[in-house]
């Protein structure tokens, strides 16, 4: 898979810093599976957090904090020893597989995936759920071969990652892999290219901006 | 270890083995000394209020003891590992008090082999971040420090530089393409 379009530093830093909101970050998750470009820009990022935290000035913690610490590892089984294990986590009911016999992505495991929906213009969404937070908006969209869409502009920062089939726009053509990053103050009218349908994974930044195009695609399904 | 006292990178990363290994509270202590005060400072500066940064400062270095067999020194320095336990565990908290159900996942794991050359690149690496770090102007590395922190300190940018807020994030992003072309120059 030849990945031509990347997150942008700002985003790789703002995850690395913590600061991504689940749903972008989880888009986030799902193309730096698929990219080692990312993976190493983003340890790069995280790299700077190591380097800010080493020259914090120092605030001192209460005088017996590390006697509490000792107190505390004494409490507990050690199990460091153990070996490292995949923690058993709740399953969902989520497909191993998307439409088409296409994977789902290693990063959306943990998800609860809803079912697919009509919403109009050759598009079908499904609500994909997080563990960690049952608020963040992420949207699975399948839009049909060939479907333009109507030009628009976000009010929040739209984060698309496509899965399969591919899109274009006045920026460029998106294929499996690519991620796109959407600004608020950037117009444009993704198509769909005529191969086959596009599956990709969309969240919108923020809790009250759903202006975006895929905002008001997914509106009806999301609480608000 | 150097000879002012502070451990660098090496040496952190030997004391984490030791508490791996030898469950050694003498290299625990050393450990503790040196990153909870900086963890506490981190996490304040993240917006926490000074009881919960120091708790979270606390459940930090209490992961340290706990995963110190899980630190890969090919992936990551010492502080940088630490730097993504308090990361974690700092949105696991927001995400606690804004929901009830607290989150067990961890942001970032991503799947890696591992190969030889890694520890050699993760050291290349480590010093390249910090060497472009002390290359950036003292406004480019007050802008990312700062946007490092929280999404509100764009606001507290502005108001250290002077700048109208609307300025920012375009200084933010200047900021981090002038990083860029540093980090890629000496790669
Ligand atoms: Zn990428």
């Amino acid at each position: 898979m030849t990945i031509r379009h990347h997150a942008t530093d700002e985003t790789l830093m703002r995850y690395a810093a913590g600061q991504l909101p689940a749903g972008p970050a989880r888009v986030l998750a799902v193309h730096l599976g698929t990219c080692p470009c990312c993976r190493s820009r983003l340890a790069e990022f995280e790299a700077v957090g190591g380097a800010l935290l080493e020259a914090m000035p120092l605030a001192p913690m209460a005088p017996d904090a590390f006697a509490a610490a000792l107190r505390a590892i004494d409490a507990q089984p050690d199990d460091a020893a153990a070996p490292p294990l995949a923690r058993a986590r709740t399953k969902p009911a989520t497909p191993a597989s998307l439409p088409g016999g296409v994977p789902l992505p290693a990063a959306l495991r943990d998800c609860e995936i809803g079912p697919w929906r009509w919403v109009g213009l050759g598009v079908r969404a499904s609500t994909v759920r997080l563990p960690e937070d049952r608020q963040a908006r992420l949207t699975l969209l399948r839009v049909g071969p060939g479907r333009k869409l109507p030009e628009h502009g976000h009010v929040g920062t739209e984060f698309t990652q496509v899965i399969s089939g591919s899109f274009s726009d006045g920026y460029g053509r998106y294929g499996p892999g690519d991620l796109s990053e959407m600004d608020q103050e950037i117009e444009h009218q993704p198509i769909v290219d005529p191969e086959g349908e596009c599956i990709c994974l969309a969240a919108l930044e923020g809790s009250m901006r759903l202006n975006g195009f895929f905002g008001r695609l997914v509106q009806p399904f999301v609480r608000i | 270890m150097k000879d002012d006292g502070v451990p660098d990178g090496a040496e952190l990363a030997r004391l984490i083995g030791l508490v791996a290994t030898e469950r050694d509270r003498q290299a625990y202590a050393r450990l503790y000394s040196y990153f909870a005060p900086r963890l506490n400072a981190f996490l304040r500066k993240s917006g926490l209020p000074p009881n919960t940064a120091e708790e979270i400062a606390q459940e930090v270095m209490l992961s340290v003891w706990r995963k110190a067999s899980y630190f890969d020194p090919t992936r990551a320095g010492a502080a940088t590992w630490i730097f993504t336990i308090a990361r974690n565990l700092r949105i696991d908290h927001l995400r606690r008090i804004r929901t009830a159900a607290a989150s067990e996942d961890e942001q970032g794991e991503v799947e890696t082999a591992p190969s030889g050359e890694t520890l050699l690149l993760t050291a290349e690496r480590e010093a390249r971040v910090r060497e472009a770090l002390k290359t950036l102007s003292a406004e480019q590395a007050t802008v990312l420090r700062l946007s490092f922190f929280s999404e509100k300190a764009h606001s507290e940018i502005a108001r250290e530089l002077g700048l109208p807020l609307g300025t920012v994030k375009s200084r933010v992003r200047l900021a981090l393409g002038r990083l860029r072309v540093l980090l890629e120059g000496h790669s």
